[in-house]
């Protein structure tokens, strides 16, 4: 981007000569009294603009790099875009449109007091942020009073103090500071071939010095030692945890575990009605959460059991795990009427009345069903553990 | 005067003395029955106008579909037994009359009184004993014991805020904002549509009283954040935050970078 005329050529050492500037900005002033007078050469084209024009040229006729058209001059928040180089000899104009605030000075001074009235807010949203906190009524009710309204208002204030600094800043740089272009010369990429010749022979020599061929010693214990790093990158996966070994077949059900809700009180028979549903765990595990098994009243007639589950059942009630065997949800939304289990994460629908077997949804299996008796007192236990891992799939599961 | 005529005119005289010697005993048994019989008969009389009145209402409104005497039939279900709470229910919120068959009855406008309601309640609660509505307020709870088990039994299908949700084919738990602690009670008595039953020996009247109260809390808070968004949670929370937030945060910074 060097014009031809050397007006502001930079040296060997990408600087530019004593007494330029290295901008075309800083050479010849700003933006608006270069338009006034274009530096050309005697084609009468403006290179810094040709350059740019090439590129915007190449993107099309009468385009700008952008891809709008030139003819929509001046247009856009206080400037236009620069004119690509005619062809026939028309002089390039920098035709970026001053702001009023440049221009006009009652536009500066009204544009300052917006920016001053913005900071103004500020603070005034600041200091009533520290009123409104020792002032205003801030215990909790539960009734319809205006001391529910205490953290919104804290929150406006505290949005309103910060987003006014911001706002009156945008403004600020938008409207006063100056705005013009400036172009600046980019060094070239590469270094000259002195300064790379100086810095290999500098590597060469560190290399030399540091005999690391000669040092046979040396080299080979650093090679130890570093494979040595190895091991503590890789021994603390032995801390990862002690195996689960049988965790993820087994529940803590036993036979004879009294089927209890999650405050621990034991289900007796007659508790559900039919179409009722309860959550429950085996006494004294209730927060274990492989455990949870829903207890479904269903009509006795109803109950279809599956081959080899006839006393699985009491009078009507099925136990079924609770945890979806597609991604493990809680399986809690049961419809009385038509009998289904719906997981609420993905919509896998079992049907209570074929065992629990998924007629919608991602699950695969159906849920595993838990064996259940009457004590003596009455109450539900369990006559084992289930007959299968409960939950989602895993590798070994098969 | 000859055996023909004296026959005819003994039996004439029978005929005659038998229905005058009738109405003269009807008139006897009457009288003395309504002097003698017990006064004390008007809370039963209202009861039974009650029912009577229920009963009249019930012919006009409900028997086509549910059958002359409540048994049911192939377009609904026996109303024996569901107990004058399924009626509070069902008719309190206006699902019943059915306006159109489809996977569930949905809530809309109430077509009887109050008092006509009660009626029909009282009719059907006569037919066989099933689940009533108890007296006394039924706010009169813990409000936190109701969050507890409200979170354990009632949010998986109506949503942690009581805002409803869906279940499968078209049908959905409601949303419990409408809802009076009268209907938030009968319906976990009786357990409409596909809502399980709650009974009174699974959460005792004490609990469902906490629950009542719970609901009608969450029903009556504001939202301290602002816009509830449907009170549904992440989804639309998100939807907020990803449109109108980050959207905003975009034309902010256009707003910057625009040349002045």
């Amino acid at each position: 981007m060097t014009p031809e005329d050397g007006s502001a050529r930079n040296g060997p050492d990408g600087q530019p000569p004593e007494g330029q500037a290295s901008t075309a900005w800083q050479d010849e002033g700003s933006v608006v009294e270069r338009g006034k007078s274009v530096p050309t050469d005697g084609n009468g084209v403006d290179h810094e603009a040709s350059e740019q024009a090439g590129r915007a040229a190449a993107a099309g006729p009468r385009q700008t790099r952008y891809g709008r058209p030139v003819d929509s001059l001046g247009d856009g928040p206080g400037g236009g875009w620069r004119q690509p180089a005619g062809g026939s000899g028309t002089q390039a104009v920098d035709i970026q449109q001053p702001r009023a605030e440049d221009i006009d000075p009652k536009a500066a001074r009204s544009a300052e007091r917006q920016v001053a009235l913005l900071f103004l807010t500020s603070a005034a949203a600041a200091v009533a942020f520290a009123v409104v906190f020792f002032v205003y009524p801030w215990e909790f009710r539960l009734d319809n009073s205006p001391n529910s309204y205490y953290t919104p208002i804290l929150g406006i204030l505290l949005g309103v103090a910060l987003c006014a600094i911001g706002a009156g800043a945008v403004l600020w740089a938008k409207k006063l500071m100056p705005d013009e272009e400036a172009v600046q010369e980019r060094e070239p990429f590469h270094s000259e071939p002195e300064i790379r010749a100086a810095t290999a022979a500098d590597l060469t020599r560190g290399l030399d010095e540091a005999g690391l061929p000669r040092r046979k010693l040396i080299l080979g214990t650093l090679g130890l030692s570093g494979a040595a790093l190895a091991l503590p990158a890789v021994v603390p996966l032995a801390s990862l945890g002690p195996s689960p070994k049988r965790e993820l077949y087994t529940t803590p059900f036993t036979a004879g575990s009294r089927l209890v809700r999650l405050d621990a009180t034991p289900v007796r028979l007659g508790d559900l009605k039919v179409g009722g549903i309860e959550t429950v765990f085996p006494e004294g595990h209730t927060h274990a959460a492989d455990a949870a098994t829903v207890l479904i009243r269903l009509r006795p007639d109803e109950v279809r059991p599956a081959a080899g589950r006839e006393n699985w059942t009491v009078d009507g009630h099925v136990a079924y795990s609770k945890i979806c065997t597609h991604a493990g949800c809680p399986v809690g939304l049961y419809e009385q009427q038509t009998h289904n289990l719906l997981c609420p994460c993905h919509q896998s629908l079992f049907d209570v009345l074929q065992s629990c077997k998924p007629t919608f949804g991602p699950a695969a299996r159906p849920l595993p069903q838990l064996a259940i008796a009457l004590d003596p007192d009455g109450y539900f236990i369990a006559q084992g553990d289930y007959s299968e891992p409960v939950g989602p799939s895993f590798w070994e599961r098969g | 005067m000859n055996p023909a005529a004296e026959r005819s005119l003994r039996t004439r005289r029978f005929r005659l003395s038998g229905s005058a010697g009738l109405l003269l005993a009807l008139t006897v048994i009457g009288g003395v029955y309504a002097v003698l019989a017990p006064s004390s008969r008007a809370a039963e009389g209202a009861q039974s106008t009650a029912i009577a009145e229920g009963r009249a209402l019930y012919l006009v409104g409900c028997s086509s579909c549910h059958g002359l005497n409540a048994q049911g039939g192939n377009e609904a279900p026996s109303l024996i037994g569901v107990g004058g709470a399924a009626v509070q229910f069902q008719v309190g919120t206006g699902r019943m009359p059915l306006a159109a068959s489809g996977p569930q009855a949905e809530r809309k406008d109430v077509e009887y009184t109050q008092e006509q309601i009660d009626q029909m309640a009282a009719y059907i609660g006569s037919l066989a004993p099933g689940p009533e509505i108890p007296e006394g307020d039924l706010t009169d709870g813990d409000l936190q014991a109701g969050a507890e088990l409200f979170s354990t039994n009632c949010a998986s299908c109506h949503n942690f805020a009581g805002a409803g949700g869906a279940l499968s084919y078209g049908k959905y738990a409601p949303s419990l904002a409408p809802a009076t602690p009268e209907q938030i009670y009968a319906a976990m008595q009786t357990g409409p549509e596909s809502m399980p039953v709650f009974s009174d020996s699974q959460l005792t009247p004490a609990e469902k009283r906490s629950i009542v109260r719970y609901v009608d809390y969450i029903n009556q808070s504001k939202d301290y954040g602002g816009h509830g968004l449907g009170r549904y949670g992440p989804v639309p929370e998100g939807l907020v935050v990803w449109l109108l937030g980050i959207g905003g945060l975009l034309g902010v910074t256009l707003w910057i970078g625009a040349r002045a």
